[in-house]
């Protein structure tokens, strides 16, 4: 990936420095997180959406629902497709297709993430017939770092706000299958998200990590080490990003950090996410962006 | 998921069906320099897994506007249509690009990439038979055929697959271990996994540890280090390979050069001879 800012030698030394003494420029310590601004169901056109915000950081994710047939090879589930599209508002190098490499590489992350532990039986309808097929695509409107994980608290997020149609009735004409879905809009299913990981990336600078980190400790460093945190703890999932190479050891630790930081994060996304559904349908929007 | 089945296939996964042990790899052959026409190359197997590599030599970035002083790579891995039976092409494809940038991210670090900036080098790879652990068979293919290259690294990768299905540790996986491997599991906590842990062995350093699965931190980093001493093996294999090659390649020049020597000899009496006539 193309570097977004450049930072001249003695800027990175400081910044290094710095995070020696845990101590970073922002005033954080090495395992704060910056706050994040998220709200749910502010798109119209789709079955779930959320905004987040994490310092310059500005992501949009939408869901859409559709249906589908199943796969041969697992005949009762569901489906689900990350989409992501790094948008050259947030950066001129990803005009054209310079943001392609990047919104891969998220993309791959998020589906390596939910692969393995996210239950698609929930979204099939009937067997070998019909399943929902969820769309989630991703804009990324604006960068400040930290990418991967804010695109994962996103996408948690819109996937918890997302209501899939109830279907009434299901019938099996021949070999076509039909479904006669709800006509009261308000007559859905909530999606199930307990299970859904966070990614978390730890950034290693000198000899230690920092979470969340801002573009300019992004390009002091030379591993990013990016791990899929599920809310009990476990791990479904993990890569590295960045030229550098890591010893088991410091791989040990940057998983227990992940872990810790992870399951705290997980916690307050949960609880924020609930809060704002009791506010209701009344609650106060704070614009679009 | 009845409880029969369950113990089914676990019987399946410990009585391996090449009987080997748990810890115990597949044998493994490679061949370097198979391909005449590029600068670098290597064939590899592992059981089954068949995979070719060639590397070309470095060449300008194009399109580039700016100077980047550090090189780059330029991986492409592919698996041949006859490889694979039961995936889907857009899957497939899929699969593809994320193997290619994950090889790219683990071969990267052993490179000395400094020494040819503004320039890339491309690496192919094809995967003619697949039968497991491909991927990591496409990494140590790779770094082989850049060492055949005579591109300048700072070690060889080594790369090792292995699946956890409960308390069960194996090692490079079959096909058929890979799917019973990363199965969904209903129940909170049983580990299920595939590590694919590419190492430069030299350094101890691990250059891209890539996994996926449901896995406990505890479960994960211990196999992790289990599998940097299964990679020290491979890593002395491969040396051994590569000393051998050179050798090889030694005794050949040598041959070469004491017969170009005799062919002068004979040019330089037939020449001393003429001026006498």
């Amino acid at each position: 990936m193309s570097e977004l800012v450049s930072l001249s030698l003695p800027e990175k030394t400081f910044i290094l420095h710095g995070i020696d003494v845990n101590f970073r420029n922002d005033g954080r310590s090495r395992l704060d997180c910056r706050p994040i601004e998220l709200q749910t169901k502010i798109m119209d056109q789709v079955n779930g959406s959320a905004k987040l915000k994490i310092d310059d950081t500005e992501i949009l994710v939408g869901v859409k629902v559709e249906e589908d047939t199943p796969d041969e090879n697992s005949p009762s589930e569901g489906k689900l497709e990350f989409f992501v599209d790094c948008s050259a508002n947030a950066n001129p190098i990803f005009e054209g297709k310079g943001g392609d490499e990047l919104a891969t590489e998220i993309s791959d992350a998020l589906s390596l993430a939910y692969k393995d532990v996210f239950d698609l039986t929930e979204l099939c309808i009937l067997p070998s017939k019909k399943c929902w097929k969820l769309y989630v695509d991703v804009l990324i409107l604006a960068c400040g770092g930290n990418l991967f994980d804010a695109v994962a608290a996103a996408v948690k997020a819109a996937l918890y706000s997302t209501e899939i149609p109830q279907v009434k009735d299901a019938a099996v004409d021949g070999v076509e299958a039909d479904i006669f879905v709800s006509d009261d809009i308000f007559n859905s299913v909530k999606l199930d998200v307990k299970n859904a990981p966070l990614l978390i990336s730890l950034c290693k600078i000198g000899d230690n990590y920092v979470v969340d980190p801002t573009p300019e400790e992004e390009v002091c460093s030379s591993a990013t080490v990016v791990v899929a945190v599920m809310p009990n703890g476990r791990t479904s999932g993990g890569l590295k990003t960045g030229y550098g190479s890591l010893m088991v050891e410091t791989w040990r630790k940057a998983i227990q950090i992940a872990k810790k930081v992870g399951v705290q994060l997980n916690n307050e996304i949960m609880k924020a996410l609930e809060e704002e559904e009791k506010l209701g349908p009344n609650r106060a929007l704070f614009g679009f962006l | 998921m009845p409880s029969v089945q369950a113990t089914s296939i676990k019987e399946q996964l410990r009585n391996r069906e090449d009987g080997r042990k748990h810890d115990e790899f597949r044998k493994m052959s490679i061949k370097l320099g198979v391909v005449t026409q590029v600068k670098g190359s290597a064939y590899i197997e592992m059981g089954d897994t068949k995979v070719i590599c060639s590397v070309h030599p470095p060449r300008e970035i194009h399109n580039k506007v700016s100077f980047s002083p550090e090189g780059e790579l330029f991986v492409e891995f592919k698996y041949a249509l006859f490889a694979t039976t039961d995936k889907r092409d857009a899957q497939l494809e899929k699969e593809e690009q994320n193997y290619s940038s994950i090889m790219k991210r683990a071969l990267e670090p052993a490179v000395c990439r400094n020494e040819f900036p503004n320039f890339q080098i491309d690496i192919y790879v094809r995967v003619l038979d697949d039968n497991g652990s491909a991927l990591a068979a496409a990494i140590i293919a790779a770094s082989l055929a850049l060492a055949n290259a005579s591109v300048p690294m700072k070690g060889i990768v080594t790369a090792v697959t292995a699946g956890i299905h409960d308390d069960l540790v194996l090692y490079d996986l079959t096909v058929e271990e890979e799917k019973l491997c990363s199965t969904k599991v209903s129940k909170e906590n049983l580990d299920r996994g595939i590590i694919m842990q590419a190492m430069l062995s030299q350094y101890n350093q691990i250059t891209e540890p890539f996994y996926s699965g449901n896995l406990d931190c505890d479960v994960l980093c211990d196999t992790m280090e289990a599998l940097q001493k299964a990679s020290e093996n491979i890593h002395l294999l491969l040396q051994e390979t590569l000393l051998k090659y050179v050798n090889k390649t030694l005794e050949q020049d040598r041959e070469s050069k004491s017969v170009n020597k005799k062919l002068e000899a004979m040019d330089v009496n037939n020449t001393e001879k003429e001026p006498k006539k």
